[in-house]
């Protein structure tokens, strides 16, 4: 039994691999040094990218395969809408991690504990758990799939803890809560996974992703679905299962929470849509069940998004929210139902990309105590105009409304397959959370808009340059999306 | 086309350049640009002049109704591939229903952005009687001045007029639906932040807000259910189809969604409640905008979404909604005499001329659809004179309420009088001014209601619309009786100015013209009626 490897088409799995390995290779060698460490890290999260793009030009039907064996199952393969989960999930821990650069880069004060920063473990962090998000998608068999996910899993914990020894005792006191929720979270969801995965087994007799040959027990297959659904609805942070959210996104560093609210939820739905196309036509109890999830993620999510005083808990929560957005096709018998909620989760990793890196530029120079509330905003657009735009941009594109068109058109999307299906009370139910969603997105657009404080004092410092740079690049992927919507990936 | 339009229209057809769809650049691009530049310049140190401001607007909005009437003249018919992945192409397909609402939508831009906006002052004192009148109490300013955020004010309301151009030109549901949604941001900062400070102006405008963005999700999944039935967002292509592919069940549901979602919108009773609060506290050019264009939306949305794309469903919803339009024009013509409110007593008496719309809607006949077209024109401008005049009053006053003694319009004011006088009149739906042929047409079809209509009920419709129309007269002498007669003369307030002046006298004749020759725009809208009612 001879294995075709065709390493190319691994390169958006090898390259954060293979850069992790080298970055505690490179600290052994040069331990004084960190720039080389992050420029490294940064490298290979670029070579996955590159390797990934490639893929967002297959055409339907055709697929990248890796690690196939002669009859034809591969362990590896990525068609045109797990390409495109890929380079969103690259894209956005590129985001992270040059948010997060002078953070990690930096020393600690007077050559205490920190005396050389902190760059090579939690580089190594970052790429392993994106190595991890990028294989999920990907993967071919229950093997694959539960190895990466706790892969994409265990190392966010790590950087959830692993906060400065300059903060204060009790925010890393916090740190460590938030992460302790986040691995209890994980493990318990961990567990579901693994019993959804024997059900599955036991229920197939393999566990190859090939098409089922032969079923021989079909009610342990809707147990095994339910099962792995509610494992991976612990990862999107879809209610019930959203409680370490909140905790862990307020007690992470900024950064770090951007990247569990973006990058880890492509590992998530990357699951999902491994599963649903997996099952093939999928059954109803499977189908009521996400239908559920979705509903309830999105009612709970903006509903307790309304009342939030601080914009890091609002996205949150808001992130909870999505999580029901992005699950809503994925209750529908629709052929595209796993691209339509591939197509929403880019929309979303993109805005509240932005939000998170616009979020940054306005802890760096907010001259208040308290940055990160909503009330330290207010006015945002008078004072900051270049950092409000961007800002408001985002969230009208997670409210879904123009001129965010391209917020409006993933609502289009991810809405279609219901209504293919006239499930009318979950489509009701998403036309009631449009709404919500408008008045918690915009109640924050209202603080933006209103007029300034009198004189707050003067700036603490300018916005760094790549915050900059980041503002641009992600503003004007939104502005294209909205002027050349892309729609159904 | 009817004979004498079409000669018209064609004579002048060979007066105007071909510029084919570059009209749709001239209509919507200084829209854009306008607002992007006026967002720009509100944002430096020093904002640029009231008077840059204002005329830089209006010289936009007039640019623009330069495009939209070579839109109307020469309909060309814009197709790019937009969205391939869902089949929406972006499609702007002018045709007779949309022309005269894209035409009222330029004038009113046109008039919305002339009228000077006065930052919010104390109401004046209130004089207790003749003798204890202060003779020197300041007489309020209005001419323009300079206000905070005056830009921005001027580029919500471009934007306002670009998202309703858009939803009316639309010929792909999905274009129709980004256009009606795109006027929700600019109104509510409109509300919010230049509305009247007297009252509760954020709790309006989240009002306005929810209300609209619930009717519009519901319009949306209206839309989405149509379009995975049918495999295309073509508006054309639906109405062509005409409810072949959805089934008894699927086009009851369609029709109340979406008639459930427009309603919000029109709005129809009992969905009312939110307009009289925000027209109240709207700044005027905000009050103008929403009745004469924001509302036409809706009634725009159930000619082109529902009555021809599901006629099954909407034929069987059109008694309740029949109903609840005669219960609205009921409902409101009861609240307007004892109303103290002016600028809400004019609100609620749109909730009764819409009501006369979806009574003519209701009835599936070609004569009550065209009478609800014209009363929706006419509706538009009329309440536009309206609320131009009672803006107007209710800055010079410092409040609307009908409480308290004022000089009678006619002796302070005769020109805001003339207006005043013609607009109620206009409004009680007096034979010989625009909105009179909208109300009968609506209350004839409605006696004799198409084939599949109950026609007992319709004929109890009619004739109680009848009486509603009636209670109309009765609350145009209320307010004339308490606004413009009477003999004090203090505490005095200025005469229209120069941009009221011209926006009245322009809405006045067209209100008149529209009175005395209806077929000019019947013959516009008769083509597209006959096309929907054919079948």
């Amino acid at each position: 039994m001879s294995l075709e490897l065709g390493l190319v088409s691994v390169l958006p799995v090898l390259a954060p691999v293979a850069a992790a390995v080298l970055v505690l290779l490179l600290d052994v060698v040069v331990p004084g040094r960190r720039e080389p460490h992050l420029v490294l890290g940064a490298g290979g999260l670029v070579a996955g990218l590159l390797g990934a793009l490639p893929g967002l030009r297959v055409g339907a039907g055709e697929v990248r395969s890796a690690l196939c064996l002669p009859g034809g199952w591969c362990a590896y393969r990525a068609d045109h809408l797990v390409s495109a989960l890929q380079v969103c999930a690259l894209g956005a821990a590129l985001v992270v991690l040059v948010l997060t650069w002078r953070d990690w880069a930096a020393p600690g004060r007077d050559g205490g504990p920190e005396g050389t920063g902190r760059a090579p473990v939690v580089t190594a962090l970052l790429l392993a758990a994106t190595a991890g998000v990028v294989a999920v998608p990907a993967s071919g068999d229950l093997g694959s799939l539960l190895v990466s996910l706790e892969l994409a899993t265990l190392p966010t914990v790590a950087l959830v803890a692993l906060v400065r020894t300059t903060w204060a005792a009790d925010r890393r006191a916090r740190a460590v809560d938030g992460a302790v929720s986040l691995l209890t979270t994980s493990l318990v969801s961990f567990g579901l996974l693994a019993l959804g995965a024997a059900l599955w087994v036991a229920a197939t007799g393999s566990t190859r992703f090939d098409g089922r040959t032969q079923v021989d027990h079909p009610q342990l297959v809707v147990l095994a679905a339910v099962l792995l659904v509610a494992g991976l609805a612990f990862k999107l942070s879809a209610v019930p299962f959203h409680a370490w959210t909140p905790i862990t996104y307020a007690a992470a560093p900024l950064p770090v929470t951007a990247y569990l609210a973006t990058v880890s939820k492509v590992a998530a739905l990357g699951g999902l849509v491994v599963l649903v196309r997996a099952l093939g036509a999928v059954d109803g109890a499977t189908l009521v069940a996400v239908a559920v999830l979705a509903a309830a993620s999105m009612t709970v999510g903006n509903l307790v998004a309304l009342v939030q005083h601080d914009t890091v808990r609002l996205l949150a929560w808001s992130t909870v929210a999505q999580a029901g957005w992005v699950l809503l096709p994925l209750a529908s018998v629709s052929a595209q139902a796993a691209s339509a909620a591939g197509s929403y989760l880019v929309v979303y990793v993109t805005a509240t990309t932005l939000a998170f890196v616009v979020l940054a530029a306005v802890v760096a120079v907010a001259p208040v105590a308290r940055p990160t509330s909503l009330e330290a905003q207010r006015g945002l657009l008078r004072t900051h105009p270049l950092l409000a735009l961007p800002l408001a941009l985002a969230l009208l594109t997670l409210a879904g409304l123009p001129p965010a068109v391209a917020g409006v058109v993933a609502k289009v999307v991810a809405l279609r397959p219901v209504l293919g299906d006239e499930t009318w009370w979950l489509a009701l139910v998403a036309a009631v959370n449009i709404a919500l969603g408008l008045a918690v997105y915009l109640r924050w657009v209202a603080v933006l808009l209103a007029p300034a404080p009198t004189e707050a004092g003067p700036p603490r410092s300018q916005v760094p340059t790549r915050l900059w740079a980041l503002t641009g690049v992600l503003t004007a992927v939104l502005v294209v999306g909205s002027v050349l919507p892309v729609g159904a990936l | 086309m009817s004979g004498a339009a079409g000669r018209v229209r064609e004579d002048l057809l060979a007066l105007v350049p071909d510029l084919g769809v570059w009209w749709y650049a001239l209509a919507l691009l200084p829209l854009l640009l306008a607002a992007a530049l006026l967002l720009g310049l509100g944002r430096r140190r020093v904002p640029p002049g009231h008077r840059v401001v204002h005329r830089g607007s209006m010289a936009t909005a007039g640019l623009s109704a330069l495009g939209v009437a070579g839109v109307a003249l020469d309909r060309p018919v814009l197709e790019l591939s937009w969205i391939p992945s869902l089949g929406v192409s972006f499609s702007l397909r002018p045709d007779g229903l949309s022309v005269p609402l894209l035409l009222l939508t330029a004038l009113v831009g046109v008039v919305a952005t002339a009228l000077h906006l006065h930052p919010a002052r104390e109401p004046r004192p209130e004089p207790v009687d003749l003798a204890d009148t202060d003779p020197t109490s300041p007489i309020p300013v209005v001419r323009g001045e300079d206000v905070p955020g005056l830009a921005t004010y001027h580029a919500c309301l471009q934007v306002v007029l670009l998202g309703a151009l858009v939803a009316f030109l639309a010929g792909d549901a999905l274009v129709f639906f980004i256009g009606f949604e795109l006027v929700l941001v600019p109104m509510w900062v409109l509300v919010a932040r230049y509305g009247d400070p007297g009252s509760d102006r954020e709790g309006a405008a989240l009002r306005f807000l929810l209300v609209t963005v619930v009717g519009s999700s519901l319009v949306l999944l209206g839309i989405l259910a149509v379009a995975s039935a049918t495999g295309t967002t073509d508006l054309a292509l639906w109405a062509a189809e005409g409810g072949a592919s959805l089934g008894r069940g699927s086009q009851l549901a369609v029709a109340a969604v979406l008639l459930v979602g427009l309603g919000l919108k029109i709005p129809v009773f009992p969905l009312h409640t939110w307009l009289p609060w925000v027209h109240a506290t709207a700044p005027t050019a905000g009050s103008v905008l929403l009745a004469a264009v924001l509302l036409k939306l809706g009634t725009y949305g159930v000619v082109r979404l529902v009555v021809p794309v599901v006629p099954e469903g909407f034929a069987a919803w059109s008694p309740l909604l029949a109903g609840l339009g005669v219960t609205g024009i009921f409902w409101a013509s009861l609240v307007c005499l004892v109303e103290r409110d002016l600028k809400r007593l004019i609100a609620w008496s749109s909730v009764a001329h819409l009501g006369f719309v979806v009574l003519g809607l209701a009835t599936g006949t070609q004569a009550g659809l065209q009478a609800a077209l014209f009363g929706n024109v006419a509706h538009g401008l009329v309440s536009a004179l309206l609320f131009v005049v009672v803006g107007g009053l209710k800055h010079r006053w410092g409040s609307a309420d009908l409480g308290r003694r004022r000089a009678a319009v006619r002796e302070v004011a005769p020109r805001l009088g003339l207006a005043l006088v013609l607009g109620m009149a206009a409004s009680s739906g007096l034979p010989g001014l625009a909105v009179f042929w909208g109300e009968i047409g609506s209350v004839l079809a409605a006696w004799g209601p198409a084939a599949d209509r109950p026609e007992g009920w319709f004929r109890a419709f009619a004739v109680l619309a009848a009486v509603g129309g009636a209670l109309a007269v009765a609350y145009t002498v209320r307010v004339l009786r308490e606004v413009w007669a009477g003999d004090r003369v203090e505490p005095r307030v200025p005469d229209a100015e120069l941009t009221e002046r011209t926006a009245l006298r322009m809405l006045g004749l067209l209100v008149l013209v529209l009175g005395l020759a209806p077929t000019l725009l019947l013959g516009v809208t008769a083509p597209f009626v006959e096309g929907v009612l054919a079948r």
